[in-house]
């Protein structure tokens, strides 16, 4: 009696966790189902399977454009946001838990609790205070900011396996500073490091608030080249590059946990 | 010991910078922005007319309490939800415990206008789940796009992940020795999870609610494409100000009522539950 409740309860458990995953992921899987539907309107009942709306996004020149704008602006926020996140966090791990390191991290962790929407309206503000543009510095500027506190969360992680006394082993041994930064201490960090600038280039990316006044036809990003794409109309096509993104995050999630063994929870 | 002291500080330099040169200089300028007069509102600035302006008309009060509600709303129904799959969780172990917390970050990086998009079609009255339903009669039309209830399930779908992935760790961090004490004095289930369990976990139900809460308050594309014109809040409505209006100082100000509003949320938020744990 007391097993089969057992049982149940799990079973019940184990329900609640598949429904949960559902929804979570519910939406995203319709959207890749949806780009192999050669229906032509969005939503609609499936009527087959094709792979023309893939075809049909290399005749559309702006998208391929902002794929690479979206690339360069994404890779320059993440390193700049590696290169002052690992800096940080150097100086917080050596510090150990002693003084005000809690409150340096929540100081440092502030971006996130800033909309967006917020941070790419005060970036336009401050440019144009100096009667400037944005350009495309400011695009870099917006996303360098807000995903630097994930940067440094994970790189954090990378320190708390990081035993400072292999860089007094080093020193030991006659190694200089700069030696024991490029042979002892990079080396053994470089999970969380390439982890963080994968994190930071996929959020980045991927993102559309930061960049929603800081665009210019020349800087589009993807994100608002489709934003501008779905003002005017909804069809599979659209379906099919929001694939092309899923796939991409779902590979590169993928290899940081194989390779890498990173992970956000510890 | 002087020279530890200035690496520690030279080290955090860049990031410090970076915050201030393009966090607090930005947000400066734009609260500066906002005490101006504009197109609208004629004064001598810098002064508050346009928080006035802005808190006195209906429809914007309308626009700000629906923006509270919505967060608020999503919070609600996303710690719950969390708390249970975050139990569940402790559960799995291993490659299966992995992959399950790898999967909530799927949706993350895969971007919330990739997944607005997959809201978009399953919502709409014609879409896969309600066209059927629908079609045979069995409910009235629903009609979620548009509708608070609509951004409501999509704005639960966006921070679910961050819920779950918070209270995980909170509740992975109370030890099992408390879990087994309680076990030994004769506690059931029950009062095991009311005494020891749901106590302990307090400071992470805080995290995740503050997470959630902010989350879903300075969420753009959800209301923008799922609720639309009929239901601003004040992230459309600072997009609104700059793309339609082309009124900056009212962008601005609305943008830092926004940002007041989620600080007084954060801090009576954390003073409500705050009561309830023990140091």
């Amino acid at each position: 009696m007391r097993g089969s409740i057992r049982a149940l309860g799990r079973l019940a458990g184990g329900l609640y966790l598949l429904l949960l995953y559902l929804f979570v992921m519910g939406p995203l899987l319709f959207v890749i189902a949806t780009s192999f539907n050669p229906a032509t309107s969005f939503p609609s009942r499936f009527e087959g399977f094709t792979l023309s709306w893939y075809a049909a996004i290399l005749e559309r020149p702006e998208f391929l454009a902002a794929t690479g704008t979206s690339a360069l602006v994404a890779a320059l926020a993440a390193a700049l946001a590696v290169l002052v996140a690992f800096l940080a966090a150097y100086a917080l791990s050596r510090q150990g838990g002693a003084g005000g390191r809690g409150a340096m991290a929540t100081l440092l962790a502030s971006p996130l609790l800033v909309p967006q929407v917020v941070v790419s309206l005060a970036i336009l503000q401050l440019a144009s205070s100096f009667g400037i543009g944005t350009g495309f510095w400011g695009l870099v500027a917006a996303h360098a900011v807000y995903v630097m506190p994930f940067a440094l969360r994970l790189i954090l992680t990378g320190f708390a396996r990081f035993d400072f006394a292999v860089e007094e082993a080093s020193r030991s041994l006659g190694g200089g500073p700069l030696a024991t930064w490029r042979e002892v201490t990079l080396p053994l960090l470089r999970p969380s490091l390439v982890a963080g600038f994968t994190f930071c280039f996929i959020l980045s990316f991927v993102n559309l608030p930061l960049s929603l006044f800081l665009t210019g036809p020349e800087t589009a990003t993807l994100p608002i080249v489709m934003f501008a794409y779905i003002e005017s109309r909804i069809d599979p096509m659209i379906a099919a590059v929001a694939s092309l993104i899923v796939l991409a995050a779902a590979t590169a999630t993928l290899l940081l946990d194989r390779f890498l063994r990173v992970r956000l929870v510890d | 010991m002087n020279a530890a002291r200035t690496l520690h500080w030279l080290l955090l330099l860049p990031s410090l910078l970076l915050l201030a040169l393009l966090l607090g200089l930005p947000l400066a300028a734009m609260l500066a922005r906002s005490l101006e007069p504009n197109v609208l509102l004629s004064f001598t600035g810098p002064a508050l007319d346009n928080y006035a302006y802005l808190l006195s008309r209906a429809y914007y009060l309308q626009v700000i309490w629906r923006t509270l509600r919505l967060a608020a709303e999503t919070m609600l129904i996303a710690i719950p939800l969390g708390y249970a799959a975050a139990m569940l969780l402790q559960g799995l172990s291993g490659r299966a415990g992995n992959l399950a917390i790898m999967g909530l970050t799927f949706p993350i990086l895969a971007g919330p206008l990739t997944v607005v998009l997959g809201w978009m079609a399953l919502l709409a009255d014609g879409g896969p789940f309600l066209g059927p339903l629908v079609e045979a009669g069995l409910i009235a039309r629903p009609r979620l796009l548009g509708s608070e209830a609509g951004v409501v399930i999509s704005l639960v779908q966006f921070v679910l992940p961050f819920a779950v992935l918070t209270l995980y760790t909170g509740l992975r961090q109370i030890q099992p020795p408390m879990h087994e004490a309680a076990r030994s004095l004769g506690a059931g289930a029950l009062s095991r999870f009311w005494h020891v369990t749901l106590p302990l976990s307090l400071p992470s139900v805080l995290s995740a609610g503050i997470i959630t809460f902010s989350l879903a308050a300075s969420s753009f594309i959800s209301p923008h494409y799922l609720g639309g014109a009929g239901q601003l809040t004040l992230t459309t409505l600072v997009s609104q100000f700059i793309m339609a209006t082309f009124n900056a100082e009212l962008a601005a100000a609305a943008a830092g009522l926004l940002l007041l509003l989620m600080l007084g949320s954060v801090v009576a938020l954390t003073a409500a539950i705050g009561r309830f744990i023990r140091p």
